[in-house]
């Protein structure tokens, strides 16, 4: 993650542009267990359910699966991902050629964990491709609603 | 604690655990092995047994171990496993030549629709991950709470409620497009159609209003039909209950066919 990237308000995504690549980035602390965040972000079957943005997963999450994902930014593309990294309850890397996305949790001990998604896209030739690929901040708030919205449901479910 | 008292705490534990066994893996028999195997096996460990937890929630966890082990091979069913069995049924004339005969023969032979309810719940949850369908009867039938399920299936509280509200939220969606009594575009009708078969004298939509679950359909939200149809399952030992031989013969051929599916 750049170091000049600056987190805005919990839940509000932020992204940086550069000529040859473009960063988003939104973060959110989300009162419940790291363990039901971390299951939520890697139960590719049950996406659909709980995360408005995703259109649909195929496979399994885990190091060095590939996963099939359509998002509802571009419904009619498939995006075939490489699981590159898991850290368990800790830090997810998925991504492909043009670019990887970063899942962090971080618990800030209190019953908290602030979890947060970084995606960088970009190659040498991203100006010429860049304007036909769509903002991803309202799709990354969406995701980072819905994590909180159903991690601090299942939180909360009566003993 | 004495081994006479551990006979008498555990009879009375025996009929919840075995019609939970029972639920879980969809078959009497190892039903039968695995209640006598989790005896046998508490019995060697009974000067383990602390009291950390309640015999109960031990008891549940030794039998627990021990379904899981059984069922660890086996595929899980696929969520029209009634509609398979069903076709499976119709298909197979010695079916209904045994359910007839348990009918005029047993005692425990009167189709009643509420039993078939809790028959399909049994069999549609094991389409759910077997960790997802164990904390479901585990809360929702056996009414442990959350930190003795952590206990009995040795994983933290934060899991447990992970797979109760995933599992729950399953069924909830599985039964909505499925089951007739509680939404009008319901694909099954197997409760209409074998209380038919069994009841020609009934009429069905009289009968199928006396159930609660029934009744409020309409107006209900799906988490409430969702308890009413735990309510049921809550209410019937499916050993004891009036229709438990013709359940037990349905609940075996189920079994058998989904052992022979691909």
């Amino acid at each position: 993650m750049t170091s000049t990237l600056t987190m805005a308000q919990t839940g509000k995504a932020v992204t940086e542009k550069k000529t040859f690549s473009r960063a988003t980035s939104v973060s959110t602390d989300i009162k419940a267990d790291p363990a039901i965040i971390w299951k939520l972000l890697t139960t590719a079957s049950d996406y659909t359910r709980w995360n408005s943005t995703i259109v649909s997963l195929e496979g399994k999450i885990a190091p060095g699966e590939k996963i099939r994902l359509k998002s509802t930014l571009d419904p009619k593309r498939t995006f075939k991902l490489k699981v590159k990294e898991m850290d368990k309850k800790k830090r997810m890397v998925w991504g492909d050629a043009q670019g990887k996305r970063v899942y962090t949790l971080a618990s800030k001990g209190n019953g908290e964990t602030t979890f947060t998604m970084y995606e960088k896209i970009g190659s040498p030739m991203f100006p010429l491709y860049k304007k036909y690929i769509p903002s991803f901040d309202t799709s990354f708030e969406h995701f980072a609603a819905d994590m909180k919205k159903e991690a601090e449901h299942i939180q909360n479910l009566k003993k | 604690m004495t081994t006479e008292l551990f006979n008498e705490e555990f009879n009375g534990i025996a009929g919840q655990l075995k019609s939970f066994i029972l639920r879980i893996t969809a078959s009497l028999h190892d039903a039968e092995d695995i209640v006598h195997d989790t005896y046998i096996k508490a019995l060697e460990k009974l000067h383990t047994f602390r009291g950390d937890s309640s015999l109960k929630t031990w008891l549940f966890a030794i039998g627990s171990n021990l379904a899981k082990d059984n069922l660890r091979a086996r595929k899980r069913w696929p969520e029209n496993v009634t509609d398979i069995c069903k076709q499976e049924a119709h298909a197979n004339p010695a079916f209904f030549e045994e359910a007839f005969h348990i009918s005029k023969t047993s005692p425990q032979a009167v189709f009643e629709i509420k039993e078939h309810i809790a028959f399909c719940f049994t069999c549609i949850s094991k389409s759910l991950p077997l960790e997802q369908q164990l904390c479901l009867f585990l809360k929702e039938v056996y009414e442990f709470k959350v930190n003795e399920i952590a206990q009995i299936l040795d994983n933290s509280e934060a899991m447990i409620k992970y797979y109760l509200y995933t599992g729950r939220a399953k069924m909830i969606q599985v039964f909505d497009g499925r089951c007739a009594i509680i939404n009008k575009e319901g694909v099954c009708h197997q409760c209409s159609e074998l209380n038919g078969v069994y009841n020609p004298k009934q009429r069905f939509q009289e009968e199928v209003m006396k159930i609660e679950m029934a009744r409020e359909a309409e107006n209900a939200d799906k988490e409430h039909l969702f308890d009413l149809r735990m309510n049921i399952l809550k209410a019937l030992d499916p050993f004891e209950s009036d229709a438990a031989a013709l359940q037990l013969h349905h609940l075996e051929h189920n079994r058998n066919v989904m052992e022979k599916y691909s």
